[in-house]
């Protein structure tokens, strides 16, 4: 801060010590749905001591995730194995912050950058289709129909997809976002 | 008779049917009644397809709350998933900016959301509707002696300003609700924590199974009662995966409650698909049959 403000710019910081946010990435996350609420975290910590992620494993921390969204360190964040498929979608940092961030919100959020580069772990994707073809997360077996009716249980019904398909369809209205 | 549009989402009715059986026959034993919602979709799930984008699965799930307003009914989801999902879009389009996103794309298909329901776990609607005493009428068989470890899961409860169905540091309503079925709720150390169903990795799910697992052993309970699908298949199945890979036998039967409840209530063991589960909660046959008939 302080050789910043310094008229003389005597000691004028060294290239790799300058820190350069980028706002580019930045924007593009805070037009997800609450991807913005980063903005408010002041790197308190109180969302690590309940993370389980954190607890089990050496590489998750979402302190640490903010504070790279905060800076924009895009590259630490969105690319192939990224550190956010750890998060257990627990909620617990979302009790637990005093500044309503949501951490596992921006972390979604950051998930849906990812996706939207095609960089999605398999056992995810392969859900994510079976949503988009059938309506249903899970694929109804044969077996499961036969036990169905011998429960007096209805058949399930045939989700009406192209009402699905059209809310899927990437909206004109959502762009110029 | 209270009336609710039930929302069985995906993985109760299209994998373990026996849950919804056990609803179905529980349900109106409590005053409580329930109307399908026939063109309903997944709800989306909060986990996978929220992570692809964020709007979509919004608008999809804008869609089944609008089922819902049709009928002029509250929504009843038996899945902690479908309620976080359906609370939070709720919560989320209460929004104005948003809402009105999400209603340019309901447009396409002619529908309109206006947020006139109330999205409720199963649990909450048996504590506030039918409430504890009603459920301990039900019973005709006590299950008196048995020992019941809880796994609370992590979205009945979190986001609590969300959900808002009890405290998330300190729950009561499981352990009434076992209670009023004559049996014994027991508390474990890990109670707190998450199935970890949804993390993409191997190393941290199993260690944190591991953890509430032996804890449910220390307290020798004879079953872990849980209200989520997901976390009974990773209690189910994964606690094989994990009993393997550690070389531990944990032997805890996971038990979904309503079908604790149902069995409580005087169906046949045999009929309530136990025998389908990998680790079979054995005990629960034999207490059957010692069981006074209150
Ligand atoms: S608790 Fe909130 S404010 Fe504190 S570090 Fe975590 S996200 Fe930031
Ligand atoms: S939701 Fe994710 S980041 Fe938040 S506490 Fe749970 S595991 Fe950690």
């Amino acid at each position: 801060m302080n050789r910043m403000s310094s008229e003389n710019n005597l000691d004028k910081p060294k290239e790799d010590e300058i820190v350069r946010i980028d706002f580019a990435f930045r924007k593009e996350l805070a037009e997800k749905v609450e991807g913005n609420l980063a903005s408010f975290c002041y790197q308190c910590g109180a969302c690590v001591g309940d993370c389980p992620a954190t607890f089990y494993s050496d590489d998750f921390n979402p302190r640490e995730i903010m504070l790279k969204v905060l800076y924009g360190l895009e590259k630490e964040l969105i690319g192939e194995d990224s550190v956010l498929w750890l998060c257990t979608n627990c909620y617990n940092c979302t009790e637990r912050c005093p500044q309503d961030v949501k951490p596992v919100e921006v972390i979604i959020s950051l998930k849906n950058m990812l996706a939207d580069r095609g960089i999605v772990p398999k056992t995810v994707s392969r859900i994510i289709d079976t949503f988009e073809k059938t309506g249903r997360t899970v694929q109804l077996s044969s077996a499961v129909t036969k036990e169905r009716a011998k429960l007096g249980l209805k058949p399930l019904e045939e989700i009406p997809m192209d009402e699905i398909h059209k809310l899927l369809a990437p909206a004109e209205e959502d762009s110029g976002k | 008779m209270n009336k609710f549009a039930f929302f069985p989402g995906c993985m109760i009715p299209a994998r373990y049917p026996h849950m919804e059986y056990a609803i179905r026959k529980t349900l109106p034993n409590l005053g409580i009644e329930l109307e399908d919602l026939p063109e309903a979709s997944c709800c989306p799930d909060p986990i996978y397809f929220k992570s692809k984008d964020k709007l979509s699965w919004l608008s999809i799930a804008a869609r089944n709350l609008c089922l819902a307003e049709d009928k002029g009914l509250d929504i009843v989801t038996n899945c902690s998933g479908c309620t976080a999902t359906l609370s939070e879009a709720r919560h989320l389009l209460e929004d104005e900016e948003l809402r009105t996103k999400v209603n340019k794309r309901l447009a396409r298909i002619d529908r309109e959301y206006k947020g006139e329901v109330r999205v409720r776990h199963i649990v909450t609607v048996v504590r506030d509707v039918a409430g504890y005493e009603a459920v301990k009428e039900s019973v005709k068989c006590k299950l008196e002696g048995l020992k019941v470890a809880i796994h609370y899961g992590c979205h009945l409860l979190k986001p609590s300003k969300i959900m808002n169905v009890d405290d998330p540091n300190d729950p009561k309503v499981m352990e009434a609700l076992i209670t009023a079925l004559g049996a014994t709720p027991v508390r474990h150390r890990n109670w707190f924590l998450c199935c970890g169903k949804a993390c993409q990795d191997e190393d941290i799910p199993a260690n944190m199974m591991r953890d509430i697992l032996s804890t449910v052993r220390d307290v020798e309970a004879d079953i872990l009662c849980l209200i989520c699908p997901t976390c009974f298949s990773q209690f189910d199945h994964g606690q094989v995966r994990v009993g393997k890979r550690f070389g531990e036998d944990f032997n805890t039967p996971p038990v979904y409650y309503f079908q604790l409840l149902a069995l409580a209530q005087g169906i046949q063991y045999e009929n309530l698909g136990f025998n389908r589960q990998r680790i079979k909660p054995k005990i629960l046959d034999k207490i059957e049959t010692t069981l006074s008939h209150a």
